[in-house]
C-alpha cells in the first residue's frame, strides 16, 4: 500500500499553522496592537512626577529666612527582608522587637483595603514588594548612626527628603508653615498627591503656587517589581522640575527678632512699614513661637496642640487678626476728616469741656496741631459731632445717617474697615461703622451722634487691626495716601507685584496733613506732648499715643481689664523711612509708658543699626505684663 | 563513485542555512533579552549569551562528529542507543528536583536534560524498527511495538513531571500516521455493526491521528467556551452548565453538514448522509461532554494552567501581584508580542519581554518568541514564522526524497518534532496554546536543547546526503 498522499494532510497541517498564526500574529500586532501597548505601558512604563524643593525665602538684606533642610526616611521593603533579625533591628533604631513588629503592622493597616472583585474578597493595599517609610523624617546624625549597620538588614533602605528650616527661628507668624494635604486639596489639585506638604498658615499659604515650583515629569521603565530599570526612549518626553528662583520679602529679620525680642513676656503687635515702598518691615505677634517647631510630621504631631492650647494664643496672627479699639491714635483721622470736609480749620480751637467725655489737664487747644499734642478728648468729640451732624438735615437723626456714612467712606480710603489687600493669609477688615451697622444694632432712626459719640476718641465700635493702624501711620508719613502693605518684594527677581505699585490716596488732601503731621512731632518732642519716651537722640519722630480702656464679658458682668497702650509713629519726619504701630495689651499705663518706648526702639534699631538708649531697652525687655502664666 | 562525491554533492545546503539563520537570530535574540552592560561581549561566559554561543560551538562540532559517522552505525546501535537514553530517563528521576521537576542531569555547574536527548534516541529507535523487514503498519503488533518504543520514554518523562516534552512524544504518531498507521478495521466493525451500513474505508479510521489533533483542538475549545456558566434573563437566578453552549455549536454544525451532505450526496444515499450525520454528532458530543465534567478532577496545578490559558483568571488590576494563580504568563507575553507592533520597538529595546523587568518570565527560553515580536513587529514574527514553516516543509521535501523507509521515518520525525515545539511555543506566546514550556527549537537558550536539534538535524544531513547510497 502507497500512503505518499499522506504527505499532503502533514503539508496542509504545517501551512495551516503557519497561516492560523500568521492571521493571529497579524491581528495582535498591527489590528489590535493599541490595545496591547496600552497594556504594555501600564505594567512597564511609570510616570513620575518629580517635585521641586520649595522656593527658598531671603529678607529685605539677602539674608536666607527660610531654608529647605535634608532629612531622610527609613524604607521598608518586606519582600527582600530575608532573616529578619527584629531584636539587632531594634537595638539599632531604639526600639524594642515588640515595637517593631507593631510598627510593621501599622505600616499594613495604614495602607488601607480594596475590593478584589475576582476573589469576591476584601485585599489590603499593602503589598510586600513596595517600599514603604519605617521611620520618617529623620536627621542626618540620627541617620548616620542607622545607615552604615543597614547591609546586615536587607529589605532597609535609607530616603532622603526635604523639609523647611528657619534659621533665624523669628517670623512665625508671617511664614507660615506646612502640613500635609488634606483629601480636598488633593481632589481639587492635580498637584498633590496624598502626603505633600502644602502652606498653612502666613505667606507660605498665600504664595502656595509659587513657592511650589513647577513639576517636572520623568517616563521610566519598571521590572516586574516596580524597581526602576531605565528611562523612557531615553528621556524623549522627560521634562525637568522648575524650583522658584527664591523669592525676597520686604521684611528685615534682625529688626523682627529685635521687635520678638522686645515683646518677650508681653502680649501685643508690633507692625513696621516703609512709607515708600509699602513694604513690611516686621510684624511681630507676641508671644510667637519658633517656626521649626511646626517642620514635620513628628514635630507638628508634638507641638501643634500645644501651641493651640496655649492660653495666649501663639498661632493667633494678632497683627493681622485680632481687631482692637485704635483709642486716640484714632484722632488723626478724625482731624485731617474735620479739616477736609470744612467742618473745623486748622486753627478751629474748642475747649476742653470735661463734662462731655473725660480727659486730662493740659493746656487749651487752639488748633488741630495743639489738639494732637494734647490728645484732647473733648475737643475731637467737637470736631467729630461737626463731621458727623454738619445740619444738612433738619432731622438729626436722619442728618446723623448721612454723616456716619460719608465719614465711613472716609475711614474706608485710610484703608480702615475694609480688608487690606495685603499678601499674607489671615487678614480681618476690623470695623468702621455706618448707618448700616447702627440700624442693625439700635434700629433706624433710633440713633445720632450723643449715641455713638465714642467712636470720635477710637472707642465703642470702631476696631482695628495693628497692621492698619500701621498703615495709618505710613498715611501720615507719606502725607496722603500709601502703598497696600505687603510682604513680598520680589518673585523670581521679577520686582513687585503690579498690585503693589499703585498708589492709594486718601479722601484728605495732602494740604491738610502737614498740621497733624506738627502735632504728632510735639507729642514726641515738646513738654506736654503725651509722648516724651519716644524721643531717639537725632532723630525727629512724629508720633502719637493711644490708651484703649477695655471691658471683658464675666459672668455677665462688665470687667474694666488694663488698658492697652497703643502707639504709632514714623521717622524721620522729613525723609519717613520707618512707620510703625505697637500694641501692648492689658499693660495698665497710657500709651506712652510702653507701646511709645517700644516702638521707639524699634525705630532706633532700624535707622541706627543699633540701639544706645539701653535704659530703655532694659526697662522694655524686663517688662512683664499682661501674661496668663 | 558516487559515493565519493556524495559528501559535498548531495549536502543540503538549504537546510544547513535555515539551521543557521534561526541560531544567529536565537543568539542574537538572547543578546537582546538578557544583556548586561558590564559583559557587553558576545563571548562572555558570564552571561547566558555567552553560554549560548558555546553552546551552538559544541553543538556545531557534535554535528560534525554526527556528519563524520557513518550513517548505518546509528541504525546498528539503535537498541543501545535509545536504552541509553532510558537510562538517562530513569537515573535523572534520582535528581534533585529543579523547579519542581526532575529533569536535569548535572555535570558538575553545567546539566543536561535527557528528555530532550530521548526524542533523538526514539526517532533512531523507530526508524530502525519501521523500516525492518515484514514490519508494517497495519499490522496490530507493529502498531503495538512502536507504541511501547514511544510510550516507555513518556512515561518516565511524565514522571519528572514534564508535560511539555511529554506533549511532543506525541508527533511520533504523525510519523506512524505518515507510514500508514490505520485504525480503519476499528472503526469500520463499529460502523458497520449498525444495520444498513456497509463501508470499505472510513475517513476517521484512515486519517485517525490528524483527526484525533484536531478533535483535541476541539476539546480545549469545548473548555474554553463550557467554562462559563449559562444564565438566562427568563430564569433569573439559575445557571445552567456552559456546555449547553457547545452542544448548541454541535448541532448547528450537524444540521448544516447534514444538509450539505444531502445537497453533495445522490439520493438514494439519504439515509446514509442521515445516519452519519447522527454518528458524527453523537461521537462530538460523546467525546467533548466528558470532558467538561472530568476538567475538574485533574490534578491541580494542570488544572490552573489549562484555567489559565482559557482566561478564566485576568491579571490583576492595578497592584501588578507577581502571585500565582493570575493569568500572568500568557497575558505578558501576548502583551509583549502586541505591543510590538508593525514594525517593532527596536533592537534591545523591548520593554516587556527581557530579564531586565521580567514582566515575561522565561522570556529566553520558552517565551523567546515574545522578545523577538516584541522587538521586530510583525514583520520579524511574520518572518520567523515563515522561515520555521519553509524548514518543516524542507525536512518534509527531504525526507520524501529518501530511498530508505528508515531515513523517511527518521527524517518524518524530525519534522513532526519540530513542528510540535514550533507550533506550541509560538502558539502560547500568542494565546492559541495551553502554557506547555517547550523551548523554540535551535531558537531558545539551553544546551541540550541546542546539541540535541542540532545532532538531529546534522544526522538528517548526514543520512540525506548518502541517500543514494542506500539500495543501489
Amino acid at each position: 500500500m502507497n500512503f505518499d498522499s499522506r504527505k499532503y494532510v502533514i503539508i496542509s497541517f504545517f501551512i495551516i499553522t503557519g497561516l492560523m498564526y500568521g492571521i493571529k500574529l497579524f491581528y495582535m500586532q498591527v489590528v489590535d496592537t493599541d490595545t496591547w501597548k496600552l497594556e504594555a505601558q501600564r505594567i512597564a512604563e511609570k510616570r513620575i512626577e518629580i517635585t521641586p524643593p520649595r522656593a527658598v525665602v531671603f529678607d529685605r538684606n539677602g539674608n536666607k529666612v527660610v531654608e529647605n533642610k535634608t532629612y531622610y526616611n527609613l524604607m521598608m521593603c518586606e519582600e527582600e527582608m530575608i532573616d529578619f533579625d527584629t531584636v539587632a533591628f531594634g537595638k539599632l533604631i531604639g526600639m524594642t522587637k515588640s515595637e517593631v513588629l507593631e510598627r510593621i503592622e501599622e505600616i499594613k493597616e495604614g495602607e488601607g483595603e480594596y475590593f478584589n472583585p475576582h476573589t469576591k474578597k476584601k485585599q489590603t493595599n499593602y503589598q510586600r514588594i513596595r517600599r514603604y517609610p519605617f521611620l520618617k523624617e529623620l536627621t542626618s546624625e540620627e541617620i548616620a548612626k542607622i545607615a552604615p549597620k543597614l547591609e546586615n538588614f536587607s529589605g532597609f533602605y535609607e530616603e532622603v527628603t526635604s523639609m523647611r528650616n528657619y534659621p533665624y527661628k523669628s517670623g512665625a507668624n508671617i511664614l507660615g508653615y506646612l502640613a500635609e494635604v488634606n483629601q480636598t486639596e488633593v481632589d481639587n489639585d492635580k498637584f498633590y498627591k496624598p502626603g505633600y506638604k502644602i502652606g498653612r498658615a502666613g505667606i507660605e499659604r498665600n504664595y502656595e503656587k509659587e513657592f511650589r515650583g513647577k513639576k517636572g515629569v520623568k517616563y521610566i521603565v519598571t521590572s516586574a517589581r516596580q524597581n526602576t530599570v531605565g528611562s523612557f526612549e531615553d528621556g524623549k518626553f522627560d521634562t525637568t522640575a522648575v524650583q522658584s528662583k527664591g523669592i525676597v520679602l520686604g521684611l528685615d529679620i534682625d529688626l523682627q527678632a529685635y521687635g520678638e525680642k522686645l515683646m518677650q513676656n508681653k502680649k501685643g503687635c508690633i507692625v513696621a512699614i516703609e512709607p515708600s515702598t509699602g513694604e513690611i518691615l516686621a510684624m511681630v505677634s507676641a508671644p510667637t513661637y519658633d517656626p521649626n517647631l511646626l517642620v514635620g510630621r513628628k514635630n507638628i504631631n508634638e507641638y501643634y496642640p500645644q501651641l493651640v492650647e496655649d492660653l495666649n494664643k501663639p498661632l493667633f496672627p494678632r497683627p493681622l487678626a485680632s481687631e482692637y479699639m485704635p483709642g486716640s491714635t484714632f484722632k488723626l483721622i478724625q482731624a485731617l476728616i474735620g479739616m477736609q470736609e470744612g467742618v473745623i480749620t486748622p486753627s478751629s480751637g474748642f475747649p476742653c469741656n470735661k463734662s462731655v467725655v473725660g480727659c486730662h489737664n493740659h493746656a487749651y487747644a487752639n488748633s488741630v496741631t495743639e489738639a494732637v499734642k494734647h490728645s484732647c478728648n473733648p475737643y475731637f468729640y467737637a470736631v467729630t459731632r461737626r463731621i458727623i451732624q454738619q445740619g444738612k438735615h433738619k432731622s438729626s437723626f436722619k442728618d446723623s445717617e448721612v454723616g456716619i456714612d460719608r465719614w465711613a467712606e472716609y475711614m474706608h480710603s485710610f484703608g480702615l474697615g475694609v480688608k487690606l489687600k495685603t499678601d499674607i493669609y489671615g487678614l480681618r477688615s476690623g470695623n468702621i461703622p455706618d448707618s448700616k451697622y447702627y440700624d442693625h444694632w439700635r434700629g433706624k432712626g433710633q440713633w445720632k451722634f450723643s449715641a455713638i459719640q465714642s467712636i470720635s476718641i477710637g472707642q465703642g465700635e470702631v476696631q482695628l487691626t495693628p497692621l492698619q493702624l500701621a498703615n495709618v501711620a505710613s498715611i501720615m508719613a507719606n502725607r496722603g495716601w500709601f502703598y497696600t502693605p505687603h510682604f513680598v518684594k520680589s518673585i523670581d527677581g521679577k520686582g513687585p507685584r503690579p498690585e503693589y505699585t499703585k498708589k492709594n490716596r486718601t479722601m484728605v488732601d495732602s494740604k491738610f496733613f502737614p498740621y497733624v503731621v506738627e502735632g504728632m512731632r510735639r507729642c514726641v518732642h515738646e513738654p506736654g506732648g503725651t509722648a516724651p519716651m519716644a524721643r531717639i537722640p537725632d532723630i525727629i519722630t512724629c508720633g502719637k499715643t493711644g490708651t484703649v480702656e477695655n471691658f471683658r464679658l464675666v459672668n455677665g458682668r462688665l470687667i474694666k481689664k488694663p488698658n492697652h497702650s497703643v502707639f504709632i509713629a514714623f521717622a524721620p519726619m522729613d525723609d519717613p523711612k520707618i512707620a510703625i504701630a505697637v500694641f501692648v495689651e492689658n499693660s495698665g499705663g497710657g500709651g506712652g509708658t510702653w507701646a511709645a518706648p517700644t516702638a521707639s526702639l524699634v525705630i532706633e534699631k532700624y535707622l541706627n543699626g543699633e540701639v544706645k538708649s539701653e535704659a530703655k531697652e532694659k526697662r522694655i525687655l524686663d517688662a512683664k505684663l499682661s501674661l496668663w502664666q | 563513485m558516487r559515493k565519493n562525491d556524495s559528501i559535498t554533492g548531495s549536502f543540503d545546503w538549504i537546510l544547513f542555512g535555515l539551521y543557521i539563520v534561526l541560531v544567529v537570530f536565537g543568539i542574537s535574540t538572547i543578546y537582546s533579552v538578557t544583556y548586561n552592560p558590564e559583559n557587553p561581549s558576545i563571548f562572555s561566559f558570564s552571561e547566558m549569551y555567552g553560554r549560548q554561543v558555546f553552546w551552538v560551538g559544541v553543538s556545531l562540532f557534535l554535528g560534525l562528529l554526527v556528519f563524520l559517522i557513518d550513517s548505518d552505525i546509528y541504525r546498528k546501535f539503535s537498541i543501545p542507543i535509545y536504552l541509553f537514553c532510558v537510562s538517562l530517563l530513569v537515573i535523572v528521576l534520582f535528581m534533585p528536583p529543579i523547579n519542581g521537576a526532575r529533569a536535569w542531569l548535572g555535570f558538575g555547574s553545567f546539566g543536561i536534560q535527557p528528555g530532550e536527548f530521548a526524542k533523538i534516541g526514539t526517532a533512531i529507535l523507530l526508524s530502525s524498527y519501521m523500516s525492518s523487514f515484514n514490519v508494517k503498519q497495519q499490522n496490530g503488533r507493529t502498531v503495538l511495538v512502536s507504541l511501547a518504543i514511544i510510550i516507555v520514554p513518556m512515561l518516565l518523562i511524565i514522571l519528572q513531571p514534564d508535560a511539555g516534552t511529554f506533549v511532543v512524544f506525541t508527533a511520533f504518531f504523525f510519523v506512524m500516521y505518515r507510514e500508514g498507521l490505520t485504525f480503519d478495521p476499528i472503526v469500520l466493525k463499529i460502523v458497520n455493526a449498525i444495520p444498513g451500513v456497509k463501508f470499505r474505508s472510513t475517513w476517521l479510521g484512515t486519517h485517525f491521528i490528524p483527526i484525533l489533533f484536531v478533535v483535541v483542538f476541539l476539546l480545549v475549545i469545548t473548555l474554553i467556551i463550557g467554562h462559563e456558566p449559562l444564565t438566562f434573563d427568563a430564569y433569573p437566578g439559575e445557571e445552567f452548565s456552559g456546555y449547553w453552549r457547545m452542544f448548541a455549536a454541535l448541532f448547528i454544525t450537524a444540521i448544516l453538514g447534514y444538509l450539505i451532505m444531502r445537497s453533495l450526496f445522490p439520493k438514494r444515499e439519504a439515509r446514509r448522509a442521515f445516519i452519519i450525520t447522527i454518528i458524527g454528532f453523537s461521537m462530538a458530543v460523546g467525546i467533548t461532554a466528558p470532558v467538561h465534567t472530568t476538567f475538574k478532577s485533574l490534578p491541580s496545578h494542570q488544572k490552573t494552567r489549562i484555567e489559565l490559558w482559557l482566561g478564566i483568571y485576568e491579571a490583576e488590576e492595578g497592584t501588578g501581584n507577581v502571585t500565582d494563580g493570575a493569568d500572568y504568563n500568557r497575558f505578558r507575553a501576548m502583551t509583549a508580542v502586541g505591543s510590538g507592533g508593525f514594525t517593532g520597538k527596536g533592537y534591545r529595546e523591548a520593554n516587556v519581554a527581557t530579564t531586565k523587568t521580567n514582566h515575561v518570565p522565561e522570556c529566553e527560553t520558552d517565551f523567546i518568541f515574545s522578545p523577538w515580536a516584541e522587538e521586530r513587529g510583525f514583520l520579524g514574527s511574520i518572518f520567523l514564522v515563515v522561515v520555521y514553516i519553509f524548514l518543516l516543509l524542507r525536512v518534509i521535501a527531504i525526507a520524501e526524497r529518501q530511498r530508505s523507509k528508515y531515513n523517511r521515518v527518521y527524517a518524518y520525525s524530525v519534522a513532526m518534532i519540530l513542528f510540535y515545539h514550533f507550533a506550541v511555543n509560538v502558539g502560547m506566546n500568542i494565546g492559541l496554546v495551553p502554557i506547555i514550556g517547550i523551548p523554540l527549537p535551535l531558537f531558545s537558550y539551553g544546551g541540550s536543547s541546542m546539541m540535541a536539534f542540532s545532532i538531529m538535524i546534522f544526522l538528517l544531513l548526514k543520512l540525506d546526503s548518502q541517500r543514494k547510497d542506500v539500495l543501489n
